[in-house]
């Protein structure tokens, strides 16, 4: 475990990234073009191609490592989820 | 009137469970969200006004307030199924941001931001009936760099002497931890020591002393959220919490707690 703080600066490098991580997170169409073709949608958002094998499939450690805000990878992960999968949840 | 003073844990797993959490666990938490939901109807309140910690919901990266108040009509948000529309208590608001501003604090304000789940997970299951008005009170938790707890502790200073002065019965909510590391690698490893050691300085009223804590402190213990209860702990000074529950699971310290005024 390092003295690395858990939440960093999101670098200007990555709002692209950290951008298309929030629109599956929080914009349901966007997400639904996501499932339907991940491809088209990563290029939408302007994504490099190392952007967008880190997040078809979701692969935190490189995300985060090109600068994606944790929190963005972990929520996006989850309403993907939910998506997919939504007899999976039970919901109060 | 400050009548009342809450926290609330919000993590959605408590609203959508998945297979990964104690099903006993959240129906524990839920019950001491029961508990709030009936102090808050007994409270006869006017408005609750709500500190979250917003999930980069109601504010990307195109903007990053520090503090921020919404102040229009009625907010929304959506999380799978789950639609949510709250009115805003319009005069209160505009008080806490007018007032706020007056008393030295930069406060960006909103008429139109998404609600994040920080907010309506714990009104999903504390909100008394008929509903009452909200004013949700935005502090930035995920986003370095993040305001300093002591500017919080200040902030929560002069957002209690705002409420204190008005007509309305309002409560305070502070939504948000205990521990938890959400997309790190420490996920599954929370600091539940830190927490019980937190919950028994405020069971002692001594709330004060967490403004002295450091940002880097917070990161490490997993509880970058607690400049909401920090907030919160200005405006209720020296008082006890009442903790209702402390919950920990595989991944996140659940704690529900009043303090009685």
């Amino acid at each position: 475990m390092s003295d690395r703080a858990h939440y960093l600066f999101p670098p200007a490098r990555a709002y692209q990234l950290n951008r298309c991580l929030y629109a599956i997170k929080s914009d349901a169409t966007f997400c639904a073009r996501f499932l339907a073709d991940p491809a088209a949608a990563m290029a939408e958002m302007g994504l490099s191609t190392e952007e967008q094998a880190g997040l078809s499939p979701i692969d935190r450690d490189a995300l985060v490592s090109r600068g994606a805000h944790p929190y963005l990878v972990f929520m996006a992960d989850l309403r993907l989820r939910m998506a997919r999968e939504p007899g999976s949840l039970e919901y109060f | 009137m400050l009548v009342g003073a809450f926290a609330c844990a919000h993590t959605p797993q408590l609203l959508v469970r998945p297979a990964t959490e104690d099903r006993d666990l959240v129906l524990r938490v839920q019950a001491a969200f029961a508990r709030v939901n009936a102090r808050l109807a007994a409270l006869e309140l006017d408005a609750i006004a709500v500190i979250g910690g917003d999930h980069v919901e109601a504010f990307f990266l195109d903007a990053v307030p520090a503090l921020a108040v919404y102040a229009g009509r009625e907010c929304a948000g959506t999380f799978g199924p789950y639609r949510y529309r709250f009115p805003i208590h319009e005069p209160l608001a505009r008080a806490v941001v007018e007032q706020g501003i007056e008393r030295g604090f930069d406060l960006l304000y909103t008429q139109g931001a998404r609600l994040d789940y920080a907010f309506y997970v714990p009104l999903h299951f504390t909100m008394p009936a008929p509903p009452v008005p909200i004013v949700p009170l935005h502090v930035n938790v995920y986003l370095p760099p993040q305001p300093l707890p002591r500017r919080c502790y200040e902030w929560g200073e002069a957002l209690g002497a705002i409420l204190r002065a008005r007509p309305e019965r309002v409560a305070l909510m502070a939504s948000g931890g205990l521990s938890h590391f959400p997309g790190t690698d420490r996920y599954g490893s929370p600091d539940f020591d830190w927490d019980r050691d937190l919950l028994e300085r405020l069971a002692a009223g001594r709330g004060r002393e967490l403004a002295a804590l450091t940002g880097a402190e917070l990161d490490k213990a997993g509880n970058v959220e607690l400049r909401t209860w920090i907030t919160l702990l200005g405006a209720v000074g020296e008082a006890r919490a009442d903790v209702y529950c402390y919950e920990p699971s595989w991944h996140h310290g659940n704690a529900v707690v009043e303090w009685p005024l």
